[in-house]
């Protein structure tokens, strides 16, 4: 398949990267030389400089037989204008664009993404995808890593085991003798900072970093019977008053439980829009690293602090201060994938990577069909792939215990119907289920074959 | 049409005002009162000729639109265009004197309404020229707002304004001191095209206020004339509730012809006195998008309703074990409680707009309280004012609201010092430079209070008697005087009509000037004054 990425930053990298990974014809556009140039060394993509809505930009890159185009680049409106002449002139057949400002995003004016009107198929908001997660991690305040699936009925949590931990030591075969109700799988274990999926007669110890499939109403227990209990959460402060942060103290001003919030803001015009925005938060301008700011903020008796900036090295600094003073919960923001193995040095409770947010999103969409839903786990060690089951699969019809999955690779759940369950030995696996599988990054291709999924099925 | 337009606005006024002698004259001739009557359409037919004649003399020479001749008109109208209306005045009562009669009509055109004469020794065409030069006044506050302060950014549409030099954001500096974006300010010459003209721009925004405020005035007349009321009281009350004068031709409660509905009617058409919003022009005050959301509107109905329940439940506090006898001891405590309740929410309103008329209830609401003076409230609420650039007078709400939510904001800062207050650009004014602007204004209100009550206790006036009436001066609400029980003077007469028991007509000369310039001070504001004195206007 052609597919044509316009914007070589940190989002088009990536899915160039997946993309290109699986096979695919990719061409990407930038306007930095240097970056095309970096990128058509590092990836199996060819690249083309110039303005990615210029139609002759895009002819050269091969846009008309291009099956599909994902507008990328920083500004809006030149994502817009791509898909339009992609649509208008080459008649590229499926488009998808990345819309950073909220006033594009309203769902009242959806009908504007009509083909007749502005011709995007997908529209993706890196922003709300990290005030998604972010959210989503609040939920699961004890985790470090949290996501949904089948429409949020299955949950994916990670969590790091502490020493009074009651599964320690304990093979997983006998955890599910002794607590038969409940849903828990361990999928992953990160041990030694290596990621692998465990056998049956594996122990846990402590300080694993363990990924747990559960299903939604399990999640309490779970978190208990890891070690975790859930904790409520009533004050949380969030560092830096951007989009993603705005979005966030929105929807936690939005929850029935009141919260009480704190914005914190160095910028005072965006401080000020920020508090305009907002009811009940209070939204504080000063500099999120500050002792004196944070102490006002009330962070050492917050239950939650997010540092949500757009640096790196700010988030990780005022999550380490605020876990310092004492908050219970940092969170932290972290475009760089390469600075997550510092969080457990720096004490910080978990992070937010909106790249890989933003990413599996578009995969998600690329891969729309009978792959739903992808979520790249950690530097992209592993994936969890949720998918349909295909007549033509070789699953199908057969049981659990007769499936030859790979050794990195495990099921997390089953949907039959209306029914999500927890996959036994002898479940049958049938044509139409839907199926969770965890898989390390280098079993992935032996799990798509199983699952005979390629990227035409869209 | 053209010619008048470049005509001086003061002589225009004038013209107007000479014209308008013409409705008493008629009116009194139709009363059979053929002296009055003569007297004012003989002073017509000379102010018309006197005013053609000046205009002859001033159009060849327009004069260049300065702040300074459109603050000096605006003084000019309130202080000398009263000598010109008082003269028929005069005239008809002939023993009261040039001087009295002038005040009398300062007092009017200032929409104050205080009165040196008894209502019921007045000839009734008197008190519709009263009434008239109440309403006219009215009229012409509500015009000058948006066609002579409002470019000047004063009477409180300095408020709102955008403040000077700055833009609205914290910023960094930029690089030199005319930013990229600088707008030329409208002092520009570019700007000063002849639409830009103060008779002008008088003449168009009378154009928009004039069927509104007429309409009204119209309707509430028709109103209450199907409500029982007669001819000439109901115009009357009409005219005094739109202008918020308070001028009536008999003394006593609001509704003493009409009864509680009439007073419902003053009341419903009072409501326009709180907020520009009821008016057209003036766009550039409106705090909020809704009218729900109307800061002068919520302040408005939290104050009154305020009032009325402390009055209302200072009764409980007072009379705790007081037992009517029986049953129809309860039902009559709970009609004196329900005409209590209606008489503190009217006056509360009629209070707070600067008008000044009392409930039928009032009375009642009085003893419900127990309260011995409860119109020291009133007099609070008159020094708080209606809506900024409406009729009403006092420190207006607009200012008021600033002021509570700077406060409100201040204390917000003890908790967090660097948070940051929302509300959206408009909120964020009015609490910054707004606050600012309207705590001078507080100040000057305050201290010219203070020197009205000085140079008034320099002649033998009880100091509480001093107090009220340079509040109901300032304010521009007369009646308020009748409201709280003053010690009355009696060092100066009115003539036979006078009444000098009322607080007013007693009062020496000087006294009675100084008022007079309170009044006015009131009226056109203190800060629209001091921006005269500033050097600046003067300067060529």
């Amino acid at each position: 398949m052609k597919i044509i990425i316009c914007g070589a930053g940190q989002v088009g990298w990536h899915i160039a990267r997946h993309l290109a990974g699986e096979r695919n014809d990719v061409t990407i556009i930038d306007t930095n030389a240097e970056l095309v140039r970096r990128a058509t060394d590092a990836l199996d993509v060819q690249g083309v400089t110039g303005f990615a809505s210029h139609p002759d930009v895009l002819d050269r890159a091969g846009a008309r037989d291009a099956d599909l185009i994902i507008a990328a680049t920083h500004s809006d409106e030149v994502n817009m204008v791509t898909c339009q002449v992609a649509h208008s002139v080459f008649q590229v057949p499926r488009k998808i664009a990345r819309l950073r400002s909220s006033a594009y995003l309203d769902a009242i004016y959806s009908d504007l993404y009509r083909t007749d009107h502005l011709p995007i198929d997908v529209v993706i908001s890196p922003e709300r995808e990290v005030a998604r997660a972010a959210i989503q991690r609040l939920s699961a305040p004890s985790t470090f890593d949290a996501e949904t699936f089948l429409e949020g009925r299955l949950h994916l949590l990670g969590i790091l085991l502490e020493p009074d931990s009651p599964v320690l030591n304990t093979p997983l075969r006998q955890l599910n003798d002794m607590f038969i109700s409940l849903s828990a799988i361990v999928s992953g274990v990160r041990r030694g900072g290596k990621l692998f999926a465990p056998e049956p007669g594996d122990q846990l110890f402590e300080g694993d970093q363990v990924y747990v499939f559960t299903l939604a109403e399990d999640v309490p227990r779970t978190l208990e019977i890891f070690g975790k209990p859930m904790a409520k959460q009533e004050s949380v402060v969030i560092i830096g008053a951007g989009n993603v942060g705005l979005a966030v103290a929105q929807a936690l001003e939005a929850r029935p439980e009141r919260i009480r919030v704190k914005l914190i803001e160095r910028s005072r015009a965006r401080a000020e829009d920020a508090a305009d925005a907002l009811n009940r938060t209070i939204v504080l301008n000063g500099d999120g690293l500050s002792a004196e700011l944070l102490e006002e903020a009330a962070v050492p008796r917050a239950d939650a602090v997010l540092a949500i900036t757009d640096d790196d090295k700010t988030n990780i600094l005022a999550a380490v201060r605020a876990k310092q003073a004492g908050a219970k919960l940092a969170i932290s923001l972290v475009n760089d994938p390469t600075l997550m193995s510092l969080m457990e040095p720096l004490d910080i409770d978990a992070f937010i990577n909106p790249r890989a947010s933003t990413v599996s999103t578009i995969l998600r969409h690329i891969r729309h069909g009978r792959v739903r839903d992808i979520y790249s786990i950690g530097d992209a060690e592993a994936e969890v792939i949720e998918a349909q089951v295909l007549s033509t699969s070789p699953i199908a019809g057969r049981a659990v215990r007769d499936i030859e999955f790979p050794e990195g690779a495990l099921m997390g759940a089953v949907r039959k119907g209306e029914r999500v369950i927890k996959p036994t030995g002898d479940l049958r696996i049938e044509e139409g289920d839907i199926v969770v599988i965890f898989a390390l990054t280098s079993d992935i291709p032996e799990v798509e074959r199983l699952l005979q999924v390629s990227i035409d099925f869209f | 049409m053209k010619l008048l337009l470049r005509l001086p606005l003061i002589v225009l006024l004038g013209g107007i005002g000479a014209l308008a002698m013409v409705l008493p004259g008629l009116y009194a001739h139709a009363q059979d009162s053929h002296k009055i009557g003569s007297i004012f359409l003989g002073a017509a037919g000379l102010f018309v000729l006197l005013a053609a004649i000046l205009g002859i003399a001033t159009a060849g020479t327009p004069e260049g639109p300065r702040a300074r001749s459109v603050l000096l008109t605006m003084l000019g109208t309130m202080a000398l265009l009263p000598a010109m209306l008082a003269v028929p005045f005069a005239l008809a009562l002939p023993d009261t004197g040039f001087f009295n009669a002038w005040w009398e009509m300062i007092s009017c055109l200032t929409t104050t309404g205080a009165s040196l004469y008894s209502p019921e020794l007045l000839p009734a065409p008197l008190h519709l020229w009263r009434a008239l030069v109440g309403w006219l006044g009215g009229l012409f506050m509500l015009v000058a707002a948006i066609a002579l302060l409002a470019p000047l950014r004063v009477g409180g549409f300095e408020i709102m304004s955008s403040p000077y030099g700055r833009s609205e954001r914290f910023e960094r500096l930029p690089r030199s001191a005319e930013g990229p974006d600088a707008l030329a300010p409208l002092t520009h010459p570019a700007f000063q095209t002849e639409l830009a003209d103060p008779a002008h721009r008088v003449m168009r925004a009378g154009r928009v206020v004039l069927p509104v405020y007429a309409g009204l005035t119209l309707l509430m007349w028709m109103l209450l004339l199907m409500l029982g009321e007669t001819g000439l009281v109901a115009l009357t009350r009409a005219m005094g509730t739109l202008s918020t004068s308070g001028i009536s031709p008999v003394g006593g409660p609001a509704g003493q012809g009409s009864g509680i509905a009439g007073e419902v009617v003053i009341f419903l058409f009072l409501i326009p006195a709180l907020s520009r919003r009821f008016w057209p022009g003036g766009g550039e005050l409106r705090a909020s998008e809704s009218w729900a959301g109307d800061p002068e509107l919520q302040m408005a109905a939290g104050v009154v309703l305020l009032v009325s329940v402390v009055l209302f439940a200072r009764h409980f506090a007072g009379a705790i074990g007081v037992s009517p006898e029986g049953g129809m001891g309860v039902l009559g405590t709970l009609d004196s409680a329900a005409s209590a309740a209606w008489g503190g929410i009217f006056n509360g309103l009629s209070y707070l707009t600067t008008t000044g008329w009392n409930s039928v209830e009032w009375q009642g609401a009085r003893n419900w309280s127990g309260l011995s003076s409860p119109g020291l409230m009133l007099a609070g609420l008159a020094m708080m004012g209606g809506g900024v650039a409406t009729t009403a007078g006092g420190v207006k709400l607009l200012r008021v609201y600033a002021l509570a939510r700077h406060s409100e904001r201040e204390l917000e800062r003890i908790v967090h010092p660097s948070s940051v207050g929302g509300g959206g650009l408009m909120a964020r004014r009015l609490r910054r430079e707004g606050a600012y602007l309207a705590f001078i204004f507080f100040m000057l209100f305050a201290s010219s209070i203070a020197v009205t009550v000085m140079l008034i206790s320099l002649q033998r006036v009880e100091f509480d008697s001093a107090t009220i009436l340079s509040i109901a001066a300032l304010t521009n609400t007369g009646p308020l005087a009748g409201a709280i029980p003053l010690t009355p003077t009696f060092q100066g007469s009115a003539g036979m009509a006078g009444a000098p028991w009322a607080g007013w007509a007693g009062l020496p000369g000087l006294t009675k000037a100084v008022l007079a310039g309170a009044m006015i001070v009131g009226r056109v504001e203190t800060l629209a004054i001091l921006a005269l004195v500033s050097p600046e206007y003067w300067r060529r």
